[in-house]
């Protein structure tokens, strides 16, 4: 396992990246990542209704503010929202914005999950960044794994 | 002057949406459109397929990423490499669009009134803008039946109130196209002005929204050039009419409207009626009249130029029942 992480976040961590880097020392066929967070759904209607007036006073304008929460419920359920993207020593490789809590992703000579770029699994410095748009509940808990498959040219 | 149907704000299952980019260029296609831009979030991996996807449908599909940051939505568009939105600041976007337009892209704001955190963290504009002439464009007309939207009013606003403050930046409709789901209500679209027709179509579009040769509508294609009563020369959208030497000649202008209602036939609808013509500048209306829809026709509308730093052509009518914009054209400068 090239990472085994767990870890909680709150609503101080909305609108940072979690940078979390690994080192490849052999070349491999395929790069998997899993990757969960729990909970998705902030329940508690009460406190989504409270952030939602916030939003609303500081994004709509005053004369339509009335309107829009008349109609809060069409924002709601307010959902967790953190995104996965990949680089490797030569650069970028790619990201899953996307709203599932659990995603299974590979990323191989040949190909790569939606989202990520396919391509050589390859010695050198290598991260995943967990960009946390949003955690509307007072906690919520992560868990990144990376591991390799095979080696090179056999997947 | 060729005008060149266009949708410049999709997604794929690459990001967040529910369609392959085949899927999407099919769709785009029977919607009468020739050019799409795909622009998934933070990612431009669903274009590998790009080129067989062009093939098969006759679509130009313009490389593109929608930077998701948590400080606003930035569409880019035409780059030849990746540029890292994860660097993004509230004091820093500058800097991003630097690299976007090195690397031969260009950048508009993503529907920047559409309600922020935590509904959508990042789909409300916060980004400091120091300087709005280095931004390409504004997506004014966001999702569908755009017009009557409070936030694409707002997006609007702000693009007439840059126009007014003496910067260049264009405006333009974005579907914001996640899925094919049937709709009812009125499709956007951004007709590109191509000059060369010769030259590949994802080239020429490209230049067009770089140099603001826009016209957004519901409908019915609407156009505007600018003859100078100084030169006696035409300009079109996107131009800009040279000042002339003697103040007191350049001050008669005449707008030159044009309108083809047989554009994408059938693929829009509107009710039987005779419709409003206005042309905007810094002073506000400074011409109107009533028209009927009739196909191919142009309209001549003398302007008094005298202190116009800009001008553009709105046609309004009735659309499902409500008084709206229907269609705008960009900007035409005076220096």
């Amino acid at each position: 396992m090239l990472l085994d992480i767990e870890k909680h976040v709150t609503p101080e961590h909305s609108r940072s990246h979690l940078r979390f880097p690994f080192r490849l020392e052999r070349p491999a066929a395929k790069l998997n990542i899993r990757f969960s967070y729990t909970p998705k759904v902030l329940e508690e209607d009460a406190v989504a209704r409270r952030l939602m007036e916030i939003s609303i006073e500081r994004y709509i304008e005053p004369e339509r503010q009335k309107a829009a929460l008349e109609n809060l419920e069409r924002y709601l359920p307010l959902q967790n929202l953190i995104t996965v993207s990949v680089d490797d020593a030569d650069g970028y490789r790619g990201a899953c914005h996307r709203h599932d809590p659990a995603q299974q992703l590979y990323l191989s000579e040949n190909g790569a999950s939606p989202g990520l770029i396919g391509g050589r699994i390859g010695v050198g410095d290598w991260a995943v960044t967990l960009s946390v748009h949003s955690v509307v509940t007072e906690s919520c808990a992560c868990r990144l794994e990376v591991w390799v498959s095979g080696e090179e040219g056999f997947e | 002057m060729k005008w060149v149907a266009s949708e410049l704000h999709t997604h794929t299952a690459h990001s967040d949406g529910k369609q392959t980019l085949p899927e999407l260029a099919r769709g785009a296609k029977k919607l009468g459109y020739d050019c799409i831009a795909l622009t998934d979030h933070n990612t431009m991996s669903g274009l590998a397929d790009k080129e067989a996807v062009e093939r098969e449908t006759g679509l130009a599909i313009l490389p593109g990423m929608e930077w998701t940051t948590f400080y606003g939505h930035m569409v880019t568009v035409g780059l030849r490499a990746f540029v890292d939105w994860r660097q993004a600041e509230p004091d820093n976007i500058r800097a991003g669009l630097t690299e976007i337009h090195r690397h031969g892209g260009v950048a508009g704001l993503a529907h920047p009134f559409r309600i922020g955190s935590p509904a959508c963290t990042g789909c409300y504009w916060e980004f400091e803008v120091e300087d709005w002439n280095e931004f390409d464009y504004i997506e004014v007309w966001s999702t569908t039946f755009a017009p009557i939207r409070p936030d694409n009013r707002r997006a609007y606003a702000l693009w007439t109130d840059r126009l007014n403050a003496g910067d260049r930046i264009a405006a333009t409709s974005g579907r914001d196209w996640h899925e094919q789901k049937a709709t009812d209500d009125p499709l956007s679209v951004t007709y590109l002005g191509i000059e060369d027709e010769q030259a590949p179509l994802a080239e020429q579009a490209l230049l067009a929204l770089r140099a603001g040769r826009v016209a957004v509508t519901l409908g019915p294609l609407l156009t505007l050039e600018i003859r100078s009563g100084a030169t006696g020369r035409t300009y079109g959208i996107g131009a800009v009419v040279p000042a002339a030497a003697d103040e007191g000649v350049s001050a008669s202008c005449t707008a030159l409207v044009s309108l083809q209602f047989s554009v994408r036939e059938g693929l829009w609808e509107l009710p039987p009626q005779s419709y409003r013509l206005a042309i905007w500048s810094n002073k506000g209306v400074v011409a109107e009249r009533r028209i009927e829809a009739t196909d191919d026709a142009t309209y001549s509308l003398d302007i008094d130029a005298g202190d116009t730093t800009w001008t553009r052509a709105e046609l309004w009518g009735v659309v499902k029942g409500i008084y709206t914009l229907i269609a705008f054209t960009n900007a035409i400068y005076f220096a």
